[in-house]
């Protein structure tokens, strides 16, 4: 009786261990979906509008929140061809090299032996219960922005969706520095000393309108995702830092319809959510060339020419860009915090950059309230110095809160440039000193 | 202008232009509000009536030795036309019936202080010379406070500037006209004492950062950054070469006087007897005369901490008594002694209450407190202060935004304590502001309520702000104080110095609240941003 309990276990360990190894093949597969082609859907080509009229032809390949707008005639896509968003080859052999060092622990939050590069390339299955979380880590430690980065400038505005009335906007700058996890820019793999052990940090400072001017925001997070983010708030008009505690990280951000815990597709811990894997399907993402789109001269004009992103369809909520047919992969995240503002997201990360171009966020009582998009430019078709970065670039986004029928648009201006976050950025320091 | 004023703004002017021998100018930033706040007082009509215009600037300069160059300033106009719209209640004109009728009733029957002079420089030269360049305003000074001596028409400017370190740290030097912000409290300060206070503007009720008295100071910041131990470090070394001066509590005739002091000052003992201020002792600039501290802070974990020391002057007036009965009864010096203070802060997030405590603590050395029936003395005084923040979604409200609940314990504890003494040896003020956001923050209602435990006054002070957009702001308020004693003996031991004499020290006991329990206020402020 127990030799065949002990083999069984043996049996299994040793299947589990085999299904786990990621192999070349499997490097390959995730970082060049499109190498043997790009996806298609019956009667979709590029160039053409999928509207109120033909949009039930195409329910399949949009998300059930970009369906009800176009539906609903508040907006229309524009198709574009899907291209190949190369991540930096850095980020590649980084995966290739620790990828089977990789572990996850017992617990929802922990994780071993990822050192740089995509945690889990292989395949996601739905027979794998952890499926979801291995989602959840890959976009964690993905490539977004690379190992640093800078929106200089960041406008933000708040619309109203009903009366097109642009209530106010928010200029910001914006940075993010990995300290763990890097893989491009020097030192790598990791910034030291590090004596919390910090993964990442996000860094803004509000430049305008004068009532939040000099806000700044400052959260840092730590490799251990079992630990709440240290998030520190300086406000202008108090000369002071105040720490921030969670409520306001589940809080509409400075009154805007995003949440802290909302920056970038989902900003918060691994270990604060129950991780479901949905599923694979070929879908639309707000995914272009950023110098083919009409452009916003309007909103900002600078030395170097570049203009941001425009905005129409109802209220001004929506961006003008094309979209591409993709592979996106389906992932809900069901918040563990009873006291959680949102029942679950559903998010539709893209295969290739394991960005979040998409996610439609549900409240309490299971309705839709928000829908997310994130436009992701392709860094050779944006500024000079972002060619070749392999870097997607974010680059527009729409927060739309349904049921209020108010939205918070916003156009960047994305540079991967290492001088401009700096580590002493990052640094509660700088507060105080950036905001005298 | 004066001297070091002076000296400093060419010390500015010629650091810049050392910078700028190889330095590239970027555009210079602007930014600013023009402002009419409208306050009206229950019983006493207008209160205020100022309209303000500041500007703020920034200018970047790019040189091949220091990073982040940078020249910075703000520059405030101000008048406030309550003294030619109500001038029956507050102008060089306006008497009143006795010392402290805007705070308590009257008890005539051993009176010996008349009531103040209204803007003794307008009214009394001779007091005016008295007071020697303390509570003195004019009436002009007050319609126009921002245009003095001190040119406090330039709220800010200063010249900062960092050097990149071989270690790889950060040495920043800032140099001009600044507020040095120590401390993390909010109404009541601990550590934030660099700057002195204009009460003038509105009692304790304004923002700090409006009513900080920017002084010329040199500071230097050694930003250490991260090490083995803290996540960040930094040592800085803060020297205020300014003349010193004191906060300034409001002159008589002013609608807010911080303890009806400008007015207790301004007073003559039985009517037309000697001023009861005989001299108010004047610091000529000097090097020893300069004010001076240190301070390391730092992150450890989920703690920041700063640990504090400084040099300076007690910025509210020490009130020496010349004599007792007998012989000189009821005339002081004033004289604004040197403290030593040792301090520190802790700011703590405490993930299982998901809030944040703080702690801060003030031990000095060398402030002076009146007695009643011994002039002052000398005592070591130990301020601290425990605060909570806590952000908390109430749907019940209507709103899907948290609230912000941040409350604060302030305590004060006299060292050597005397009964004479007006403070009571230990002393607390409770703070508690409940804010909320509605509209996508465009309207905040809040809730602001102070409790002076010692002198049983409470204040509470509800507003709304409204963002009509990006430029225009409306606030309304308002603020209603209640409690504080509504009289005491001359003798607050209790003594038989001077009978059922209402006055003069017991303005410290009633303290800030109590002293303004007769001014309840409607508050009106439009704002418009750019």
């Amino acid at each position: 009786m127990f030799n065949k309990t002990f083999i069984s276990l043996a049996l299994t360990t040793a299947v589990s261990a085999s299904a786990m190894a990621a192999t070349e093949q499997d490097v390959q597969n995730t970082f060049n979906p499109y190498k043997n082609g790009v996806p298609t859907h019956q009667g979709l080509s590029a160039g053409m509008i999928i509207n109120q009229g033909n949009v039930d032809q195409f329910k399949e390949i949009v998300d059930p929140a970009m369906y009800d707008f176009i539906k609903s005639g508040d907006t229309e896509i524009k198709v574009g061809a899907t291209s190949s968003f190369d991540l930096n080859n850095s980020y590649v052999e980084a995966t290739r090299k620790y990828m089977n060092d990789v572990r996850l622990g017992d617990k929802v939050g922990e994780i071993s032996g990822s050192v740089a590069g995509r945690p889990f390339p292989q395949e996601p299955s739905m027979d794998d219960p952890r499926a979801g979380e291995k989602l959840a880590w890959n976009f964690k430690y993905g490539y977004n922005w690379g190992d640093s980065a800078a929106i200089w400038p960041f406008y933000w505005t708040f619309r109203d969706m009903n009366s097109g009335k642009a209530e106010r906007t928010l200029k910001f700058n914006f940075n993010f520095l990995n300290f763990t996890h890097r893989t491009q820019q020097e030192p790598a793999p990791a910034i030291t000393p590090n004596p919390s052990n910090l993964f990442r940090a996000t860094y803004l400072q509000v430049l305008e309108p004068f009532d939040v001017k000099n806000t700044q925001l400052l959260i840092q997070r730590f490799e251990d995702d079992l630990k709440r983010d240290n998030a520190y708030l300086y406000l202008g008009f108090q000369r002071r830092v105040r720490r921030l505690s969670t409520g306001q990280v589940t809080d509409a951000f400075l009154g805007s319809d995003i949440m802290i815990e909302d920056f970038e597709g989902y900003n918060g811990r691994i270990s604060d959510n129950k991780w479901t894997y949905k599923g694979t399907r070929n879908m639309l993402l707000p995914m272009y060339n950023h110098n083919d789109m009409p452009l916003d001269a309007d909103i900002h004009q600078d030395d170097d020419g570049y203009q941001m992103i425009s905005f129409g369809g109802k209220g001004g909520c929506f961006q003008n860009v094309t979209w591409q047919l993709r592979k996106v992969y389906q992932l809900e995240g069901e918040p563990l915090d009873p006291n959680h503002p949102i029942s679950k997201r559903q998010h539709f990360i893209d295969a290739q950059t394991f960005t979040i171009p998409r996610t439609v966020t549900y409240d309490r009582n299971g309705s839709i309230w928000k829908s997310f998009s994130i436009g992701q430019a392709h860094p050779d078709h944006h500024l000079p110095q972002n060619k070749g970065s392999g870097v997607s670039i974010d680059d527009s986004f729409t927060m739309i809160d349904m049921q209020a029928q108010h939205c918070t648009t916003g156009q960047f201006k994305g540079i991967i440039d290492p001088e401009l976050t700096p580590e002493s950025k990052m640094t509660v320091q700088n507060l105080r000193a950036s905001g005298r | 202008m004066n001297k070091v004023a002076a000296g400093v703004a060419m010390g500015v002017t010629a650091m810049s232009l050392g910078f700028s021998t190889t330095a590239v100018a970027a555009d210079t930033e602007w930014a600013g509000f023009v402002e009419n706040a409208t306050y009206v007082r229950d019983g006493v009509g207008l209160s205020k009536f100022r309209n303000t215009a500041q500007a703020e600037f920034s200018k970047q300069l790019e040189t091949d030795s220091w990073d982040n160059v940078s020249i910075n300033g703000t520059l405030r106009a101000t008048y406030d036309g309550v003294y030619d719209l109500n001038s029956d209640e507050f102008s060089k004109d306006a008497q009143a019936n006795y010392l402290g009728e805007n705070w308590h009733g009257q008890d005539t029957s051993t009176a010996i202080l008349a009531p103040g002079t209204p803007f003794p420089c307008d009214n009394d030269p001779q007091l005016c010379n008295n007071l020697d360049g303390y509570m003195d305003q004019s009436e002009d000074d007050a319609r126009y406070p921002d245009f003095n001596d001190q040119l406090d028409f330039i709220r800010e400017f200063y010249i900062s500037a960092d050097k990149q370190l071989d270690s790889g740290t950060i040495l920043n030097l800032s140099f001009g006209k600044q507020q040095v912000v120590w401390g993390k409290t909010d109404l009541f300060r601990v550590l934030d004492v660099i700057n002195p206070v204009d009460y003038s503007r509105h009692n304790i009720y304004d923002e700090l950062e409006d009513i900080r008295i920017p002084q010329w100071m040199l500071t230097a910041e050694w930003r250490m950054g991260p090490d083995q131990v803290f996540d960040d470090s930094n040592f800085s070394l803060v020297w205020n070469i300014d003349k010193f001066r004191p906060s300034n509590l409001g002159t008589c005739g002013q609608p807010y006087a911080i303890l009806d002091g400008g007015c207790f000052f301004a007073s003559r003992i039985n009517g037309g007897g000697p001023y009861v201020i005989n001299d108010v002792v004047d610091y000529d600039w000097s090097l020893r005369n300069s004010q001076f501290g240190a301070k390391w802070e730092g992150v450890y974990g989920d703690t920041t901490f700063s640990l504090n020391a400084l040099h300076y002057r007690q910025q509210l007036p020490s009130i020496h008594a010349l004599g007792g009965p007998g012989s000189n009864f009821g005339l002081f010096d004033i004289h604004f002694p040197e403290v030593n203070l040792l301090g520190g802060s802790i700011d703590y997030y405490s993930m299982d209450q998901d809030a944040v405590w703080r702690l801060e603590v003030a031990y000095t050395e060398g402030e002076e407190l009146a007695r009643d029936t011994d002039g002052y003395k000398e005592t070591d005084m130990l301020r601290y202060v425990v605060g909570f923040d806590k952000n908390i979604i109430i749907p019940a409200l209507g709103t899907s935004s948290a609230f912000l609940l941040s409350t604060q314990l302030f305590g004060e504890h006299i060292l050597d304590h005397e009964r004479d003494m007006p403070n009571k040896k230990d002393n607390w003020i409770a703070t508690l502001l409940f804010k909320g956001f509605y509209m996508n923050n465009r309207l905040s209602p809040q809730i602001i309520i102070a409790h002076d435990f010692a002198a049983e006054a409470t204040a509470i002070a509800p507003s709304i702000d409204y963002l009509i957009n990006d430029n225009w702001k409306i606030n309304a308020a308002f603020n209603i104080k209640e409690g504080g004693k509504k009289t005491f003996p001359w003798s607050v031991a209790g003594g038989a110095a001077a009978g059922g004499q209402t006055e003069p020290l017991a303005r410290f006991l009633n303290g800030p609240i109590g002293v303004a329990n007769q001014e309840d206020e409607f508050q009106l402020t439009l704002r418009y941003s750019f």
